[in-house]
């Protein structure tokens, strides 16, 4: 249907034909528009609720908003407790049972939503007051029925069965574990079990404890009148007892010491979640925040930003990759960059990241980056003005992130005021790439081999593996590969024939072994002798011995700028077992060990033997020869994976010994020539006290 | 605020309606036949331009589905005098946002910006449709990006599979078997050649409505259209007879498997009538009786009082040539997934059988006002919708008087409805189960 202005346009268009426009030139803006800050009109209940109200006639219809600013509370062994509360209010009031409750609401065309930290409720504005009855009288006079309880608690369980198996969903879950810690309110999260040892009554208290009006803030935007809904807001919540929430203090998270990847396999993803994370301490109150939320926007705030452009349109390994810096007046939080990418690319998608963000602290961003970074924020502010709830959400921000008072009317400025030199200096304040953890939730069997290669700027990236519920495992195993015939014994002895066979092997008493290594520039001489059971090794530079470690069949020690300190039992049992020149000897005839699998190693397939529980053998598929041994050490809190990568071996009186070993200690790499090998000299029992 | 309604109409609902806004609008053609639709809002320095193209999903060969979408990506990959990556950039550095989407019937790209930047909003959205650059490079890109998005969307989403396995029970003929997205070696084979054929076939200015909303001037803003757009030449009509379903005589049972689930699902649906039709209006509100709002008649029944689902929700997805009403329940511990189809049965039988409650009548009555109002609240919204119902309702003023269409519908309607559409060997069950992993 056309309506009557048609033929009088369609007049007018053809006065204006004749004009023209140059399609190679981008039009340039007009004046720049007015905007207008409107301020909510305010007043406070004496139970110490806020209240701000703005009047928006342009529409029939109101809505009420209430928020909690409470501190917020770590829920420990009962994690749960927060939204089974939640989900426990507005199932009717203490006079309306639930099913009169959610009649009337619906019937009303209203939405009322109630939560231990918020209350929400909207609809027409001719059933403004009653909405706003129905909505206090379930957030402060609640229907706690234990029969409730029951349903509500089996229908959270069976919610967490619907997303296991959602891989964004643990991404979220595990990256924020392993950044604030599983006991920290924004690391933990609910658990079938932790939800089943939540009581009725813990759920009572909960509430108690936190529905408290002195941090309160009801905001009402709509079509009402201020002198009337100010009457039926004081009815309506003067009975809300005055009372304060309870607030907690707990430990302060910390970034992982260096770099790493800290996996989840998932068997069924077919995409990896990658997010690459450190805590950030920023409030929005802070100086900083304007530089800030502009670096940010540069490197990953939308599909403007620099991660999506080569992450998406460079490279085509995602449908959106992006980063945020999180701001949080009671806690750390995060910077955190991710994207979700397929299998194949999880490696390069990691570097990717890694260079854009290194790239980012590294060299100043561009005139025009920043100019479309203020254009960006400025222009989102002016058009979040069409929005009366947005202006009346500025207000509330004002009073809850302790602002000041013109905070928004100075909002342009400020964006304007930030200079290159800002974005360079909150860059390197705020992005710690040398700790980030770098969590990736994946199918394993592709992924992993991969990610266990992955190097940047010449450093391996050490792997952790999580489970699920961000606790520390083994790395996954992926079965089956192991061909038909093949044993822990095959390996063993296929391994003894290549390096000269058990007979040459077994006159072999003791080694002597020099290398040459370097560390950060330094250069140092080892010495390495081993000889029945005694185990030695001096780390000199220079001719000066750094440190010595010896072990001398049942105990261990280390010499180290002249004093002498005993190592931990743990260490002294991992030497024991490679204080024999050939432990695999001895292996033969037991059952200590075990054949595990098969893994890559660079390019060579090997077979991984477990020696002991936080110790693996790789050894080559093909030749036999053992590439890598692989332990966890524990260095104060921190685990470590500790790798010696062995290649290049050479003849030495008929047994072959690896003249290379590359030896990686988290972000540590050292590398280690051998010089010679002496077998069954240059050693004598003194050298082992 | 004008209120101009018919007397007739005004003395039967003055209370409801009184306070609800009118859109006012113009709308006319160009010589070229690009339909402009401008609505004028000054309260706020906004505007939104739009762009919306009739084609979607279904406009497609066999053998070469998920065009439309294709072209979502493709289209902001540069134009003549807009280098590749330079979009998004020209938006954002004139502090705008933006975006598209694909249905399966229509394509819609829309910017908004402070309204200082008309000009430049209307010059972009010219440009792409005057002369976009179609090349292989940008092709292999957005081949992979699409893959991801079907992946993230779809592959790696807890009943993700949902709407595919859905619309492929139903249909068999007509193109909205295949998923909109398409599958992913029609994308791999199709030539660049074939991209720029299908550019040609649907992008002209006679198959698209250009909508200007928020803060213009009127007279300006048509001057500037007819410089942009006025220069853009006329394409062939597009001509669409897509074959037509038999209807559905016999229940489909239908299994299917979702590694990334472990709580399986019970979906029913039904193939419903194009949007234009009074019926599909009618499934709207058979749809919000059943599973809107929590005194809802399947969600009161299953998930409240008899604790058997988890979850349930019933929609009536709207579409140009057919709809798709679909029930979606997820069972709560043991219930076996017969038993919730046998209880959702029984609430459609009553439908047929029963006149629905006249409290029940004037709840969704409510309910539908209230959205109704809620539907134009931001410039952006209303773009929408008045491209929404010119392009495919025939009528922008629906936008105004759409409420109207349902204080027509009747308890009868409603119970006719629900016989003609929703009988038992008219629907298709669907076990969507967990898959184990090898």
């Amino acid at each position: 249907m056309k309506n009557i202005f048609f033929t009088l346009i369609a007049l007018l268009s053809i006065t204006t034909l004749q004009a023209q426009v140059d399609r190679t030139v981008v039009p340039q803006p007009g004046p720049a528009p007015e905007i207008n800050l409107k301020s909510p009109t305010s007043f406070e209940l004496p139970n110490g609720l806020k209240v701000l109200i703005i009047e928006d006639h342009k529409l029939p219809r109101v809505s009420y908003s209430l928020t909690l600013d409470n501190p917020p509370i770590a829920e420990g062994e009962k994690t749960g407790v927060s939204t089974l509360t939640s989900r426990m209010l507005g199932q009717g009031t203490q006079t309306i049972s639930k099913d009169d409750f959610n009649e009337e609401v619906d019937f009303l065309g209203a939405r009322i939503s109630i939560g231990v930290n918020s209350a929400f409720a909207t609809g027409l504005s001719r059933y403004s007051d009653r909405i706003l009855e129905l909505m206090s009288d379930a957030a402060i006079n609640p229907n706690f029925k234990p029969e409730y309880f029951e349903d509500e608690k089996k229908k959270l369980i069976e919610g967490l069965k619907t997303s296991e198996k959602d891989v964004s969903q643990i991404s979220n879950t595990v990256s924020n574990a392993l950044a604030y810690g599983k006991a920290h309110p924004k690391g933990e999260f609910v658990t079938e079990e932790s939800v089943n040892r939540v009581a009725l009554n813990d759920v009572i208290d909960f509430y108690q404890d936190q529905f408290a009006p002195s941090k309160a803030y009801l905001v009402v935007v709509g079509d009402v009148e201020y002198e009337a809904i100010k009457k039926k807001i004081t009815d309506a919540f003067s009975t809300w007892k005055k009372a304060s929430p309870l607030s907690l203090t707990y430990s302060k998270p910390s970034d992982a010491q260096y770099r790493q990847i800290n996996f989840v396999d998932m068997p069924n993803a077919v995409q990896s979640e990658i997010k690459v994370q450190n805590l950030v301490e920023l409030k929005m109150s802070d100086p900083d925040y304007f530089p800030v939320i502009l670096a940010n926007y540069i490197l990953g705030g939308g599909s403007a930003g620099r991660l999506f452009k080569t992450l998406r349109e460079e490279k085509g390994y995602t449908y959106g990759a992006y980063s945020s810096i999180g701001n949080d007046k009671y806690n750390p939080s995060l910077f955190r960059a991710g994207a979700s990418v397929r299998n194949e690319v999880t490696d390069s998608a990691v570097i990717a990241f890694l260079e854009e963000i290194d790239n980012f602290i590294e060299k100043e961003v561009s005139n025009e980056e920043l100019r479309t970074a203020k254009a960006k924020y400025t222009g989102n502010f002016v058009m979040a003005l069409e929005d009366s709830e947005t202006m009346a959400n500025l207000a509330l921000n004002i009073e809850v992130n302790d602002l000041s008072k013109d905070f928004y009317r100075t909002y342009l400025e400020q964006i304007d005021a930030v200079t290159r030199e800002d974005i360079s200096r909150v860059a390197k304040k705020y992005l710690n790439p040398g700790q980030m953890r770098i969590v990736v939730v994946g199918k394993g069997s592709e992924v992993i081999p991969d990610l266990e290669k992955l190097s940047y700027k010449g450093r391996n990236i050490p792997i952790f593996y999580y489970d699920k519920k961000a606790n520390k495992t083994d790395k996954p195993e992926f079965g089956s590969d192991v061909p038909e015939g093949v044993t822990i014994g095959t390996v063993l002895n296929n391994y003894i024939q290549a390096v000269g066979g058990k007979a040459k092997l077994e006159d072999v008493a003791s080694v002597f072994m020099t290398a040459k290594a370097s560390m950060q520039g330094m250069n140092l001489d080892l010495e390495i002798k081993k000889a029945q059971g005694k185990f030695l090794v001096d780390t000199k530079m220079q001719g000066n011995s750094l440190s010595k470690q010896v072990f001398t069949g049942d105990s261990a020690f280390v010499i180290s700028q002249g004093r002498k300190q005993a190592l931990p039992k743990e260490r002294v049992e991992e030497m024991r077992k490679t204080a024999m020149p050939f432990p695999e000897l001895e292996w033969l005839d037991s059952d200590q060990v075990s054949l595990e699998g098969i893994s890559k190693i660079g390019e060579r397939d090997a077979y991984v033997v477990k020696v002991s529980d936080n110790q693996n053998y790789y050894y080559d598929v093909e030749t036999g020869l053992k590439l890598r041994e692989e332990s966890t050490v524990k260095m104060g809190q921190q685990t470590m994976l500790q790798q010696s990568n062995l290649s290049d071996y050479q003849d030495v009186k008929g047994v072959m010994f690896p003249f290379k070993m590359t030896q990686t200690v988290g972000p540590q790499e050292i590398e280690m020539n051998v010089v010679y090998v002496k077998i069954n000299e240059g050693i004598s029992d003194s050298d082992f006290q | 605020m004008k209120k101009k309604f018919l007397a007739g109409f005004l003395a039967l609902f003055t209370v409801c309606y009184a306070g609800a806004q009118k859109v006012e609008f113009e709308e006319y053609d160009l010589d070229n036949g690009l339909h402009v639709i401008l609505h004028q809002d000054n309260s706020a320095p906004v505007i939104t331009t739009s762009v919306m193209y009739h084609v979607g999903g279904k406009d497609r060969k066999e053998g070469r589905t998920g065009f439309a979408h294709f072209f979502e990506h493709l289209l902001f990959e540069g134009t003549e005098n807009i280098e590749k990556g330079e979009w998004d950039k020209l938006v954002s550095s004139h502090g705008g946002s933006g975006n598209a989407y694909t249905s399966q019937d229509v394509t819609y790209y829309y910017e908004s910006f402070p309204s200082n930047n008309l000009e430049l909003a209307l010059w972009m959205e010219s440009e792409r449709m005057l002369h976009p650059v179609i090349k292989q490079e940008g092709v292999d890109t957005q081949n992979e990006v699409v893959k991801e998005e079907k992946r993230m969307r779809y592959d790696n989403s807890p009943y993700g599979q949902l709407l595919p396995v859905v619309s492929k029970a139903l249909f068999s003929e007509h193109p909205y078997k295949d998923p909109n997205v398409g599958y992913m070696e029609d994308l791999d084979a199709a030539t660049l050649e074939e991209f720029k054929e299908y550019f040609e076939k649907y992008y002209a200015p006679n198959n698209a409505v250009l909508v200007i909303a928020g803060d213009i001037d009127l007279s300006r803003t048509k001057e500037l259209v007819e410089d942009y757009f006025g220069p853009i030449p006329r394409g062939a009509e597009v001509q669409r007879n897509y074959p037509l379903e038999d209807p559905i005589e016999q229940q489909i049972n239908l299994k299917t498997y979702d590694p990334n689930i472990q709580v399986p699902a019970l979906i029913t649906a039904y193939r419903t009538p194009g949007q234009q039709s009074k019926d599909s209006y009618v499934l709207n509100m058979i749809s919000r009786y059943l599973s809107g709002g929590r005194s809802s008649k399947l969600y009161k029944k299953l998930v409240d009082e008899q604790k058997q689902a988890l979850q349930v929700g019933a929609f009536n997805l709207e579409q140009e040539d057919y709809g798709m009403y679909i029930v979606f329940s997820l069972p709560l511990g043991d219930t076996p997934l017969e038993t919730l189809e046998q209880e959702i049965e029984e609430e459609v039988s009553k439908l047929r059988t029963e006149l629905i409650s006249e409290k029940d009548y004037q709840k969704l009555q409510n309910q539908f006002e209230n959205s109704f109002v809620n539907s134009n609240s931001s410039v952006e919204g209303i773009a929408n919708n008045l491209a929404n119902y010119y392009m495919l309702y025939g009528d922008t003023n629906l936008i105004n008087s759409q409420l109207e269409i349902y204080r027509n519908i009747t308890r009868e309607d409603i119970r006719d409805v629900a016989i003609k559409y929703l009988l038992p060997r008219q629907k298709a069950v669907i076990e969507y189960l967990p898959e184990n992993n090898q």
